[in-house]
């Protein structure tokens, strides 16, 4: 396969990008989109150059100023729940338990052949250092031809990705920690990728019986159950 | 930033001081009625405190990212709906103006350039400008797109992107816009 043939495949390249920027394609579209994306530069760079012209269209809207009584609204809010970055177990406490029944239908779906997926692939450790026991372990990347790794040490863990396509417009990627028996669980880990598809993500929380370590696309700002089905997972047991 | 995600609730007001107006303007822009934009806005805002406002600097500034928890906030708030008509999304009435005040050498910056922006955007074929705004504004699909105006699909698109190159060239790096 020639490199062009490599990059383009039979997609008219550049063709989505600017409705992918624009949040117009549909669902599969746009998955479809995201997965060309982690094969194809021309793509990556055109949709680069029309999200930012995406970002200033909030411009053209008249300006206002917000009401007084929806500042009142929103920091009333924020006072009364408190949050702090030092506990997340808190901040999970306070979303209430997560159950399955808290899936969206599709997600519920997507979530099934999931399962299927993980223990058909699963993960593997790749290495256990002596020193410092650094664990590496290589994530699964579902429908791109990016890469994943997971390393633990001293109870820290880092994702490390790369080739990973851009989040969706409007969309950011958000790590999840999956226990046994239980939904997955949001972090605070929200993060997207350079123009390369790299990224380097401290995981927060306790990985004290996470079975595994998922990434799904959210919209920006996260979500409290996955909206998507996950594009990175690393198996931990 | 590094405060908010802190969960110092103050520094998070400084940051609906400084983003809510920009915010409402579009979730107003998008909704068309203001208690749907200020339930989108205090979503929004909601779920960046909750979120601890971890963002990546490398997709632009806080604004940006502000804005764009808004627009899809608004999106979802649109999917919510039962009914949802095509609406003229460039409706410019509004029961009660409360127009931004210029304070700050910064603010009048930020509206001369979007007027340029605005410019721009009008200058468009109308065909293009149309589609752009529906998908944008509107929270249309493409396929919705073609349905409302009666156009093959790939048209749409098309013109989606002749209209978004067109704003890239007139706008040169649309990234050093004061947003």
């Amino acid at each position: 396969m020639s490199e062009r043939d490599a990059m383009s495949e039979t997609r008219d390249c550049g063709g989505d990008a600017a409705a992918y920027a624009l949040g117009a394609l549909e669902p599969a579209e746009a998955e479809a989109f995201r997965a060309h994306l982690g094969r194809c530069i021309v793509c990556r760079d055109e949709l680069a150059a029309f999200q930012q012209v995406v970002d200033v269209l909030p411009m053209t809207a008249p300006q206002y100023s917000p009401s007084r009584r929806l500042r009142r609204r929103v920091l009333r809010t924020v006072r009364d729940e408190p949050r702090s970055a030092a506990a997340p177990a808190r901040r999970q406490a306070r979303r209430g338990g997560l159950s399955w029944g808290s899936f969206p239908r599709p997600a519920m779906a997507l979530a099934v052949l999931l399962v299927l997926v993980v223990v058909g692939v699963g993960g593997a450790v790749l290495s256990s250092t002596g020193a410092g026991h650094t664990r590496v372990i290589q994530a699964s990347v579902v429908g791109t031809a990016g890469s994943a790794q997971l390393r633990l040490r001293d109870g820290q863990a880092k994702l490390i990705v790369n080739h990973l396509p851009l989040p969706p417009a409007g969309h950011i990627y958000e790590v999840w920690l999956k226990r046994a028996d239980a939904a997955p669980a949001p972090t605070s880990a929200l993060f997207s990728v350079t123009s390369a598809g790299a990224a380097d993500v401290d995981v927060p929380g306790n990985l004290s019986g996470v079975s595994q370590v998922l990434v799904t696309p959210e919209p920006a700002g996260g979500s409290r159950v996955p909206t998507h089905a996950p594009v990175i997972v690393a198996q931990l047991a | 930033m590094q405060h908010v995600h802190d969960g110092d609730a103050r520094a998070f007001e400084v940051i609906f001081d400084r983003h809510g107006g920009a915010a409402f303007s579009l979730a107003y822009r998008m909704c068309g009625r203001r208690a749907m934009a200020e339930d989108v806005v205090q979503e929004a805002f909601l779920s960046l405190w909750r979120s601890g406002a971890r963002y990546d600097r490398a997709r632009g500034g806080v604004r940006s990212w502000v804005l764009s928890v808004v627009h899809n906030r608004a999106v979802d708030a649109f999917r919510r709906e039962v009914v949802r008509d095509s609406r003229d999304v460039r409706d410019d009435s509004i029961a009660e103006r409360m127009p931004a005040s210029d304070r700050t050498d910064a603010e009048v910056e930020r509206r001369q350039e979007a007027q340029q922006v605005r410019s721009v955007l009008d200058e468009l074929p109308p065909d293009q400008r149309q589609v752009i705004e529906l998908a944008y504004f509107g929270g249309f699909s493409h396929s919705q797109i073609a349905e409302m105006l009666k156009l093959p699909a790939g048209t749409v698109k098309g013109r989606m992107r002749l209209g978004l190159t067109k704003m890239r060239l007139a706008l040169g790096d649309p990234s050093g816009l004061a947003l």
